[in-house]
């Protein structure tokens, strides 16, 4: 059969279109950087992301396929479905290979304490010096604003806020967050690609910690200072607001998932900005941060961890009998 | 009168272009990857000229343009002007109970088509956009929807509500609807053409075997009952879907399991099936081979297939009061002898007896394959669900220019 060239056949000759959306960079790409990649080819876009290193570029795509393979086995998903999300994502160390993507996505992830702010900037300013004119940068920071990031930008009408939630596979909603330089061309283009990925996008006007960081931090907070006096268990805690309020985590369950080290930088973020002492990290995570309980992933947080399951309490207070 | 047929889906487009005088054929298409990388038209004219385009298509309305663009072509076109098309044909899959025919679309249609939305989230807005794009390239041209579920509007209110709080059908309207329709109706009166039988006065049942699946009670040409319900994946067991399953099972594996809706949908829908059952494949060759070289599990799931089928015909066998048509079709009905030989066993009380030396090999063709002195006639009618819609956009548009 004989190929040939679509565009010889339409009925208007037009330049290629604005507003289309084939390939996505991701620059860094931890546990958020995966979901968001798998998310995206999941929609059959080409996707690529740029990490440190070589070694670390394969244990990316390693880390993905067991996470795939995770829901995979909780019926979420066919391995067919799972060799068509790996296959349009690519890895890389060099920025040049995001060049011609459409939008690219900031999902960095540093360990280090203290702000990520410059970090994050200098991502900015490596993205713009390789892309076209026309690719929107979106960060999923949530406690930083995205006007800031932009400054480094010659066209910070470009730069969108677009904050996931943990795990971001299954969380339906997306902050979409607008700067006072974001173009409305730029906003409606990030919000109809998080509609395209399945997500339902909440606007919001920058503000650090958006909606979701700002409320769950001083919940988790509040749930701590209820701790620090000896008011009720872990456990107690938890289970209150589960059962009580239908969260589907309790409060320290959730430190325990977001991770205390990223939890307390939130919070310090946030305290920087409003001064509000709600937001100030209590004195129980710092002290379980030192204590090196990271949360979940390092096996102990506000609980013990045994294959992911919850087994003890690492705070206990007496009980009443 | 030239008539254009459409089938849009989530990123993809099948289209024909018909000339009703003889019915002919003289352009067929697919749009593929709509939106994605890579996307691609396959253009094939009737005098074996066949194409294919590849470039960047980002919506469907693009995608039809383009599928304009080539069938007005000097180099691979069947028209040369827009003017030579009458009229456009829509496959709509979900038209709820407001619609029991086809319908000239109106912008009142158009609005309950966007209202069927939530019966067919995956459908229907495809369909839509195909409407939308034909609405806003073409403008003034009669466009013509063609509803999956039509056909299925005349069962009786028993053999289609569910027995669950009438409320639940007065708020979402929870009950059987049924699909294939197109197809059932095709076959079944394509059936009484060849055999010179009144469709008004038969008893029939239709088997549309393809990777989807279902099968349909037809008295006096009137759908009575049909096997898939609110959504597709009740009834037969179908390439990855599980058909009819006991209720309890679904939230005990949830339970068990500890997985939410989404995951849920996904095992009845994606795991389940030919596919859950073999471990092989949803492709009912592979698994007939597999079987063939003796894979008790692949038996296993030809065995279930079969006996789920055997089960429906007896069924409505029931339900009708007796049978004189069974008719086969769909992409396993159309070609596979094993599944026809099976599903037609141990129906003797019934009048039904095969032919096993016409069923053999029969492929894709309209035949015959009952006994001559069987009493039940079984026939193979390859369905042909675009000749519907053209045939009936044709009926609707000259009916409305007069």
């Amino acid at each position: 059969m004989k190929t040939e060239v679509l565009e010889d056949y339409a009925l208007k000759k037009r330049t290629r279109q604005k507003g289309s959306l084939k390939k996505v960079g991701i620059i860094g790409a931890g546990t958020m950087g995966q979901d968001i990649a798998v998310i995206i080819s999941k929609q059959g876009i080409d996707v690529i992301f740029i990490d440190l290193t070589e070694e670390r570029v394969d244990e990316i795509f390693n880390e993905i396929s067991l996470r795939l393979d995770e829901i995979i086995n909780k019926w979420g998903m066919t391995k067919s479905e799972k060799r068509a999300i790996i296959s349009r994502i690519s890895g890389s160390v060099d920025y040049n290979d995001i060049s011609d993507c459409d939008l690219v996505i900031e999902s960095i992830n540093t360990k280090k304490a203290g702000s990520s702010k410059e970090l994050r900037k200098n991502v900015f300013k490596k993205i713009e010096s390789v892309v076209s004119k026309d690719t929107i940068l979106v960060s999923n920071t949530s406690t930083l604003v995205i006007s800031e990031l932009a400054q480094v930008l010659d066209y910070p009408d470009r730069a969108v806020g677009l904050h996931f939630i943990t795990p971001a596979i299954t969380v339906k909603v997306v902050e979409v967050v607008k700067g006072i330089k974001t173009s409305d061309k730029s906003y409606e283009f990030v919000v109809k690609f998080a509609k395209f990925i399945g997500k339902i996008p909440i606007t919001i006007h920058e503000s650090p910690g958006n909606i979701s960081t700002r409320l769950i931090t001083t919940i988790i907070n509040e749930a701590c200072e209820t701790l620090m006096e000896g008011i009720a268990s872990t456990t107690s805690i938890d289970t209150t607001m589960k059962k009580g309020y239908g969260m589907q985590f309790g409060p320290f369950e959730l430190a325990d998932r977001i991770g205390l080290i990223k939890l307390v930088k939130w919070m310090e973020n946030l305290y920087a900005e409003f001064g509000e002492q709600k937001f100030k990290p209590n004195p129980i995570l710092k002290r379980l941060v030192r204590s090196g309980f990271y949360g979940k992933t390092s096996g102990s947080g506000f609980y013990h961890y045994e294959n992911g399951l919850a087994t003890a309490e690492t705070i206990t207070y007496p009980e009443i009998k | 009168m030239k008539i254009i047929v459409l089938n849009c889906g989530s990123s993809s487009i099948k289209y024909q272009l018909f000339d009703m005088e003889d019915e002919k054929v003289f352009a067929k298409g697919l749009v593929e990857k709509i939106g994605l990388h890579g996307s691609t038209i396959t253009n094939e004219r009737d005098d074996g000229d066949k194409v294919k385009l590849e470039g960047e298509i980002i919506d469907h309305q693009q995608g039809i343009e383009y599928i304009l663009g080539v069938l007005s072509s000097k180099k691979h076109g069947s028209i040369s002007d827009f003017g030579e098309i009458d009229a456009i044909g829509h496959r709509v899959v979900h038209g709820g109970e407001k619609f029991s025919t086809s319908v000239l679309i109106t912008d009142e249609v158009i609005k309950q088509i966007e209202k069927y939305i939530d019966l067919a989230p995956l459908h229907n807005p495809p369909n839509l956009k195909g409407i939308y794009a034909m609405k806003e390239l073409l403008p003034g041209l009669p466009q013509v929807s063609v509803f999956d579920t039509a056909f299925h509007n005349t069962m009786p209110i028993y053999a289609y509500m569910y027995a669950i709080p009438y409320t639940l059908y007065t708020k979402y309207g929870i009950r059987r609807y049924g699909f294939h329709g197109t197809s059932h109706s095709y076959v079944s009166n394509r059936a009484c053409e060849i055999l010179g039988n009144k469709y008004a006065k038969s008893k029939i049942i239709t088997c549309h075997l393809g990777n989807g699946a279902s099968i349909a009670a037809i008295d006096k040409g009137k759908s009575i009952d049909t096997s898939m319900g609110l959504t597709p994946v009740e009834g037969l067991i179908m390439g990855t879907r599980s058909g009819d399953l006991d209720l309890g099972i679904l939230t005990y594996i949830m339970r068990r399991e500890e997985i939410g809706i989404t995951e849920a949908d996904t095992l009845i829908n994606k795991h389940s099936g030919i596919l859950g059952i073999t471990g092989i494949s949803s492709d009912m060759r592979e698994v007939e081979e597999a079987a063939e070289k003796g894979n008790w599990r692949a038996s296993l799931g030809l065995d279930m297939y079969h006996y789920r089928i055997r089960k429906y015909i007896g069924a409505y066998a029931a339900a009708l009061g007796g049978i004189d048509i069974l008719v086969l079709t769909g992409g396993i009905g159309e070609n596979a002898d094993l599944t026809r030989s099976e599903i037609c066993k141990d129906f003797e009380y019934l009048g039904l007896k095969l032919d096993a030396e016409k069923n053999k090999g029969v492929r894709g063709k309209e035949k015959v394959i009952s006994a001559d002195n069987s009493k039940v006639i079984v026939i193979i009618v390859p369905t042909n669900e675009e000749l519907v819609i053209a045939r009936d956009t044709r009926d609707i548009v000259s009916d409305t220019v007069k």
